[in-house]
């Protein structure tokens, strides 16, 4: 018997019952599709994280604090699952006291950007100034981007306008969310206009008729609005700007104002003035991505902390993997349940054609060809179940992007593909149709194939 | 005439329940080539079960039954299976066809197990169907032909794999007797003609003393007489 013939049979058995074979393939079908649907958001969402965290060309940045004052950013991490920086930080320091933690000031920026694989050093500056457009005056805060971050991150896009052209002049580039705030009609009309900042800053000199202390006075900077940012660059802690940044200007231009400031916290009022300056949190631009690690591991033993990017992917791919388990877990019950309905669907035609068998065996047909028959049968309902269930999947993801996407839109932001279905998991989907189905159908083949050919022609 | 068909001292026991039935309790036998031979008995005889250990759908108990110097009783399922396709057809009283196929399709089916060619066993089909009178039945269902058209479809699909001993289990149990001498006249055209060997198991002794060459009487699975009709 060839294998064409078997599979002439089969279809014909399974046309004897179309009602039957419908409803079982529909099941199979759904099952195939929750569990392609599943993993499909999964790999979606990842798809998403790490393309966004790829974009903001954060990969290559470590950022730098002084040992023990690693605080918020550890807990950060630590709360994202992998604990790869428990007990690497701190230790070092503020412990025993035996040595004290290095400070990060010039003379330790100019350290760091000594060693090999660094590209470029710029401590993370951020400060609390007035912004002042025409009518328009609020706290902001104001932050000092390189010239190096031309084109990378959120400076891939401007809504208006450019990227500074030099690293001292009097420039500043807004986000367009701060845009609309001060021109919510027309944000591209600010570029080319004058902003002025206003922040406390220290006299040069101080007062004779102080003892301690020093005269604060109100400092105050033009410079001209020449970009606006469309997506926030914000976000992330490490290498980005942090969130709700409101106006940013050139790192050289940042770094006077961050000199002469003044917070209102005792240490930086009780710094004497002939003090080096340090700064809160470094970042750190490696040549090649790769090295990050390395250049983490080298800092650490400087004595400094270290974060970078990575630990955060690495702990959240592996909760992605976690994810996917689950979502593969739920969506295997369905698959597990329409399996067991090609069992069913089986076993009552097996029934219905005991008298069938019997005959087809008492003119010949012996035990494989019988098993054959019946396998193949089910092997088709896996086939077209996983067609369907993939086309099911896709068209439900379709339409759950579709509904995310208007979502999202409606809360400002870009659109994103939520259901991702690569040409592996379409693959995957129909194999996975057809393996349990040959698993569902093998009891009830092996079982058709055992009948005995005399009790089965007795059978009516 | 060279036999074709022995069987010694073969038995065939089963459990029913609690009671042991002695279906066949050692039948020898001897058929020879060309023979046309009738098992007559009542029901419970044991001339059934002795059809179907021929025709290779049970497996004996004891004793040995060879068909072309081939032991039956120690074959394999998968032996068993080749034995049912190529050395014997089998027609049965309730002619045993698959409603759901036509009458050609019924006949090509034999041939499919045995591994011949679309095109080929089609045609063979037709031709079988067309020699017993059935050329306009070819694309009929069962349900929409006679007995005595739904036996010749069986005689046919018995037939495809050329074998060359038929088994009839009371192939005129459900026909009326016009149509019933129809259906003994072709098998007793395809004995003469074709020498096919031919064993009929009937409880109708007239009917056996009319066609078969040989009557085997058989009660409470042993042989109680053996004679030319």
């Amino acid at each position: 018997m060839t294998f064409r013939d078997t599979i002439g049979l089969a279809l014909r058995n399974l046309r004897q019952a179309k009602l039957r074979t419908a409803l079982t393939t529909l099941g199979v079908s759904i099952g195939i599709a929750s569990l392609a649907g599943m993993v499909s958001l999964g790999v979606g969402l990842q798809e998403q994280v790490v393309g966004r965290l790829l974009q903001s060309g954060v990969f290559d940045a470590v950022t730098v604090v002084q040992a023990g004052e690693l605080g918020g950013a550890a807990q950060f991490l630590n709360g994202r699952g992998r604990g790869g920086l428990r007990g690497e930080f701190g230790g070092r320091g503020n412990g025993s006291g035996s040595t004290p933690a290095p400070k990060l000031d010039e003379q330790a920026l100019k350290q760091i950007a000594a060693m090999d694989e660094v590209r470029e050093v710029y401590p993370n500056i951020r400060v609390p100034v007035q912004l002042k457009v025409g009518d328009f005056s609020r706290q902001v805060a104001l932050v000092g981007v390189p010239m190096s971050s031309k084109g990378e991150g959120a400076f891939q896009t401007f809504s208006f306008g450019a990227f500074f052209t030099s690293d001292t002049d009097h420039d500043c580039m807004l986000s367009l969310n701060m845009a609309k705030q001060i021109a919510e009609q027309a944000p591209a009309g600010l570029v080319g206009k004058t902003a002025t900042l206003t922040y406390p800053a220290r006299a040069k000199e101080k007062p004779a008729d102080l003892a301690i202390g020093f005269d604060v006075h109100p400092a105050e900077l033009q410079c001209r609005i020449v970009g606006i940012v469309e997506r926030d660059p914000g976000g992330l802690p490490f290498g980005g700007l942090g969130p709700n940044v409101g106006v940013m200007i050139p790192m050289g231009l940042a770094k006077t104002i961050d000199a002469e400031i003044v917070f209102p916290d005792l240490q930086s009022l009780l710094r004497e003035p002939s003090q080096s300056k340090t700064y809160g949190a470094v970042t750190v631009k490696v040549k090649q991505a790769k090295s990050t690690q390395d250049v983490e591991d080298r800092l650490r033993r400087m004595g400094f902390g270290a974060l970078s990017v990575n630990d955060a992917l690495r702990g959240a791919k592996s909760a992605f993997i976690l994810f996917d388990i689950v979502q593969g877990l739920v969506g295997s019950i369905a698959l597990v349940v329409s399996s067991l309905g090609i069992v069913n669907t089986m076993v009552m035609s097996i029934l219905e054609r005991t008298r069938e068998i019997g005959i087809m065996k008492a003119i010949g047909a012996d035990n494989e060809h019988i098993r054959r028959i019946f396998l193949i049968e089910a092997s088709v309902i896996g086939v077209i179940g996983g067609l369907l269930g993939v086309a099911m999947g896709w068209i439900v993801g379709r339409a759950i992007n579709f509904g995310a996407n208007l979502y999202i839109q409606s809360q400002g932001g870009t659109p994103a593909t939520v259901f991702s279905m690569p040409v592996w998991l379409i693959s995957a989907a129909i194999a996975l149709g057809v393996i349990v189905s040959l698993l569902a159908g093998s009891y009830p083949a092996s079982r058709a194939a055992k009948l005995d050919p005399i009790q089965a022609l007795r059978h009516d | 005439m060279p036999t074709l068909l022995e069987t010694q001292n073969l038995k065939k026991h089963y459990r029913m329940g609690e009671t042991l039935v002695r279906a066949l309790d050692g039948v020898s036998i001897s058929v020879g080539e060309g023979e046309f031979l009738a098992l007559l008995g009542t029901s419970g005889s044991g001339k059934s079960t002795l059809l179907n250990l021929i025709a290779g759908l049970d497996h004996p108990t004891d004793g040995s039954l060879r068909i072309d110097g081939n032991d039956i009783a120690t074959m394999s399922n998968e032996d068993l299976g080749r034995h049912r396709r190529q050395s014997v057809g089998i027609i049965f009283q309730s002619f045993n066809l698959i409603s759901t196929m036509t009458a050609l399709d019924n006949v090509t089916l034999s041939m499919m197990f045995a591994g011949v060619t679309r095109v080929e066993r089609e045609q063979r089909a037709a031709v079988l169907l067309e020699s017993m009178g059935l050329a306009g039945r070819l694309r009929h269902r069962p349900s929409q032909l006679s007995g005595g058209e739904q036996q010749r479809v069986a005689i046919s699909r018995a037939l495809a794999n050329r074998p060359r001993l038929l088994l009839a289990d009371e192939p005129t149990g459900n026909l009326d007797s016009r149509t019933s001498h129809e259906i003994m006249e072709v098998l007793k055209g395809l004995n003469e003609r074709e020498g096919k060997t031919i064993i009929l198991v009937t409880h109708d002794a007239n009917l056996a003393a009319q066609y078969a060459h040989r009557t085997v009487v058989l009660m409470d699975g042993v042989v109680k007489t053996d004679s030319p009709s």
